[in-house]
């Protein structure tokens, strides 16, 4: 295993949703969570227990009411989104959510021509990665017109391009079939041998097996401790 | 204290056209405008409309007043001159007037549509039936109104996914900034028709338009307070009218300044 020398720590973290979102009796807290370097993390509980809600918080989507999350004992609260970024990657619930592209090619070279990329060398990466990801087949597509199991890879492959340290899947499962599941698992162990760090939402314990992932429940917007999971 | 009178939604139909004609019939006069949007204001408390909550997100606003206002200033200078580089007037009473036209006009469109969010989508669709609006359009026009906050939702989410994978949007130059409004509208656009679409499918499966005409229990009733609001309305309608279209309020403010100053 590659050494990683990224470590997410969270300490003393309460979250609540502004009123509008009809949710204001819902209330995170998480005392202490600190997951092991390059290990991945099921976290697994029941519908509206907070799950999203955490990885959320962790990619920097959210922001905390108070309670600190670090990087590598950096406070990411004064970190831009992009800036959080580069060093944690997420993949939403609804893969459609985070596809903003019409092509697939565009979809992964974009961002990286945003930050200065040239264009050749931003489709020749992208191109690389489409193909890492078994997804040649569907470059000249619309990504209006692909399945949700494709959308999900292509989802997870442009969330890889940056390479991040750390990496949030919210139900990366829904809607793929065995086979995918296995390739997914594989993928993701691979990434995870060269020092990337999972936190992995889930209901499906199937995947959370295949991943070996060390499990930890959330119940009511408390997360639970190891020994209680 | 917000005192809440929620009339017949038929009542406020006619009271957002009112004020939005006029808003955009009223061409030059800031004004007029400004009198126009107390009263829409004052109107839209009356009804218990949130307006704390909307002016937060109305914040953005500033940024068009300021734009419009320096364009309208260095393009087409009219008025007094407040501030020049040289001999080119930068800042002028002309351009402040129109920048704060547009932005007022914006802010009486947001306020008169936030006027029907006080009323159940049920009751609005009623209401558009019972002024002999076809069943199809009224429903189309409430759900069109549900899909604006998907459409925003979708944009926003779009924006998140590019941010996380780096893209630091703030240190950008501003025409990569609008290269990626431009990128992300297109897809957004598509994924809201295609839930459009995905919604029309599930309303035939549950036998929408299964019949020629549509009934319903729910009916509303027009009374006698509602009659005397639509009346207010109808009156106060015409008296704005006849003082925009014979006096120019601006023109007598500015007629003073120029007095007092010189």
């Amino acid at each position: 295993m590659t050494d990683n020398n990224f470590v997410l720590t969270i300490s003393d973290l309460r979250f609540k949703y502004a009123d509008r979102y009809r949710r204001s009796s819902f209330e995170l807290v998480v005392d202490e969570f600190a997951p092991k370097p390059s290990v991945c993390t099921a976290v697994m509980g029941e519908n509206g227990s907070g799950k999203t809600t955490l990885g959320k918080l962790v990619a920097g989507i959210l922001r905390p009411a108070s309670g600190c999350i670090f990087y590598n004992g950096v406070d990411i609260s004064d970190l831009k989104l992009g800036e959080i970024g580069r060093q944690v990657g997420y993949l939403f619930q609804e893969p459609s959510r985070q596809i903003f592209a019409s092509k697939p090619l565009d979809e992964i070279a974009f961002p990286l021509e945003l930050r200065g990329i040239d264009k050749e060398e931003a489709r020749t990466r992208a191109k690389k990665l489409l193909d890492e990801f078994e997804l040649s087949h569907i470059i000249n597509n619309t990504t209006f017109t692909l399945s949700r199991g494709e959308k999900q890879r292509l989802a997870i492959a442009a969330a890889m391009i940056v390479n991040p340290k750390y990496f949030v899947l919210d139900e990366p499962t829904t809607g793929l079939d065995k086979q995918r599941r296995k390739i997914l698992a594989k993928t993701l162990k691979k990434m995870q041998e060269n020092g990337m760090g999972i936190l992995l939402i889930s209901h499906d314990m199937e995947f959370v097996e295949a991943m070996e992932a060390e499990i930890r429940t959330m119940k009511g917007g408390r997360l639970l401790d190891a020994n209680k999971s | 204290m917000q005192t809440r009178v929620k009339p017949d939604p038929r009542v406020i139909f006619a009271l957002v056209f009112g004020t939005s004609s006029f808003a955009i019939i009223i061409r030059e006069d800031v004004v007029a405008v400004l009198g126009l949007l107390v009263l829409t204001l004052t109107f839209a408390m009356m009804l218990g409309v949130k307006l704390g909550r909307l002016f937060k997100r109305l914040k953005r606003l500033w940024q068009v007043l300021i734009l419009v206002t320096l364009l309208r200033s260095f393009f087409a200078p009219s008025g007094i001159v407040l501030l020049a580089l040289w001999d080119v007037p930068l800042l002028t009473t002309g351009g402040l007037a129109i920048g704060l036209l547009v932005s007022l006009r914006l802010i009486i469109f947001i306020i008169g549509a936030s006027m029907f969010t006080v009323y159940p989508a049920r009751g609005l669709i009623q209401a558009m039936v019972q002024m002999k609006m076809p069943y199809e359009i009224a429903y189309m026009v409430s759900i069109g109104l549900r899909f604006v906050p998907l459409f925003a939702e979708q944009l926003r989410d779009s924006l998140t996914a590019l941010q996380l994978r780096g893209v630091v949007i703030e240190e950008l130059k501003l025409r990569k900034r609008l290269s990626i409004y431009t990128y992300l509208l297109l897809p957004a656009i598509v994924s809201g028709l295609q839930q459009a679409k995905e919604l029309a499918m599930s309303m035939e499966m549950r036998a929408f338009r299964a019949m020629p005409k549509r009934t319903s229990y729910f009916k509303l009733h027009f009374s006698k307070w509602d009659a005397l609001m639509l009346f207010g309305v109808v009156a106060l309608c015409a008296v704005i009218g006849y003082a925009v279209f014979n006096y120019n309020f601006y023109e007598v403010i500015m007629m003073e300044i120029l007095e007092v100053y010189y």
